[in-house]
């Protein structure tokens, strides 16, 4: 009996060392260091076809890291930076009634907060517009600017990088 | 023969079911003690890795930490809303805290009201604050930096602010370890070395603590 319970207790010891679900959960515990550096991350299309000279809908997808916030593209306050992308005017395509989302209201839970609403993104969050592209193939780089926060601490605004390939037949 | 194979599954099972609750409890141990560590450091496991946190540090607490800690505050002089130049070198012989803040920046707001507060109780005792923008300038372009001014010196009226506000803080920001989240703060003894800082918002009795170290009355 007494081997039994060496057994379960160096079992347990063992347990306590490691987390056996981790591989499973993706626990990220102490070791975050692999986190990727952006608040806000292009999620796709990377790839697009349209007809030449034809507007065509398209939506690019971008997520925002869990836990931060962006301003939307219409904050409530003039101070709040909004959420702008910018395409480039020379790339032979063209991006026409580009629209956001609407944002979501939010209040800082932290004790003392004014109770003022910001109008922010979360999590996933897609740009929709007409694209117009010149026949043949385009690699357009388009610009997000956005600033992201967390509930105690705001980073400065930041710009990502854009690129999707445009085929037009 | 059967009655000591029952114990032996039974046995089996208990271990199972053991393991399973010892690996369980630790991986919410893990779970929570990264929650209160991604919370005290203004999340900084997803803000760490922006441009410029890779200077910030975990402390034996937990808590962040600066490299500046424990340096001599650098001098500069900045422009304050007046237009007058102000040198941190004025302030010698006085408890400072430099204040980096932003008009954009929510978490600043709650804090402001606080130093204010703090600024008023500890200034008979030579406590100083200097609120240092990192709002962008055109320096360049004259409207648009009288426009961006007037903007800053509006929100620093809404909050209240009393104490100097000084512009561009870009320009000081290699200085004081490239901060890249706001608002961040630094205290300055009355020796001129930074004792503590903070980044990203805390509490007013975490800053009232770090104001009393910079005075030399705290621990």
């Amino acid at each position: 009996m007494s081997e039994w319970m060496v057994a379960v207790l160096s079992v347990l010891l063992l347990a306590g060392q490691q987390n056996p679900f981790a591989s499973l959960l993706g626990d990220s515990g102490t070791k975050t260091a692999a986190q990727p550096p952006e608040a806000v991350r292009y999620l796709y299309p990377e790839q697009v076809a349209v007809t030449a000279d034809t507007a065509t809908p398209v939506e690019l997808h971008f997520s925002v890291k869990q836990g931060l916030h962006i301003n939307s593209h219409i904050p409530k306050t003039k101070d709040m930076i909004p959420t702008t992308i910018t395409f480039p005017s020379d790339a032979g395509v063209r991006m026409s009634d580009v629209e956001f989302p609407a944002g979501k209201d939010f209040v800082l839970p932290v004790a003392g907060a004014p109770g003022d609403h910001l109008s922010v993104y979360t999590g996933e969050f897609a740009v929709r517009g007409m694209m117009t592209a010149e026949r043949g193939a385009h690699l357009v780089q388009a610009k997000l600017r956005y600033q992201a926060c967390d509930n105690r601490a705001c980073m400065p605004p930041h710009t990502i990088p854009v690129v999707v390939n445009v085929t037009a037949r | 023969m059967r009655d000591k194979n029952f114990l032996v599954a039974g046995l089996a099972m208990v271990v199972f079911v053991m393991l399973a609750a010892a690996g369980w409890a630790n991986w919410m141990n893990r779970k929570h003690l990264a929650e209160i560590q991604m919370q005290r450091q203004m999340q900084p496991m997803v803000m760490g890795q922006m441009p410029g946190m890779g200077t910030a540090q975990n402390g034996a607490d937990g808590e962040m930490t600066s490299p500046m800690v424990g340096k001599p505050a650098e001098n500069f002089t900045l422009t304050d809303l007046s237009g007058k130049k102000v040198s941190l070198a004025d302030y010698k012989g006085k408890a400072v805290q430099l204040n980096f803040w932003a008009t954009w920046c929510a978490p600043c707001k709650i804090e402001t009201p606080w130093l204010v507060d703090l600024e008023k109780q500890y200034k008979p005792q030579g406590f100083e604050i200097l609120g240092v923008s990192f709002d962008d300038l055109d320096l360049d372009d004259a409207a648009k930096l009288k426009g961006e001014e007037a903007d800053i010196a509006k929100s620093a009226k809404q909050l209240g602010i009393d104490y100097p506000v000084l512009l561009n803080g870009d320009a000081i920001s290699k200085q004081y370890g490239d901060p890249a989240v706001f608002p961040t703060s630094f205290f300055v003894n009355r020796q001129g070395k930074i004792i503590a800082a903070t980044m990203g918002l805390t509490s007013k009795s975490d800053l009232e603590n770090d104001i009393k170290k910079a005075l030399g009355t705290g621990e």
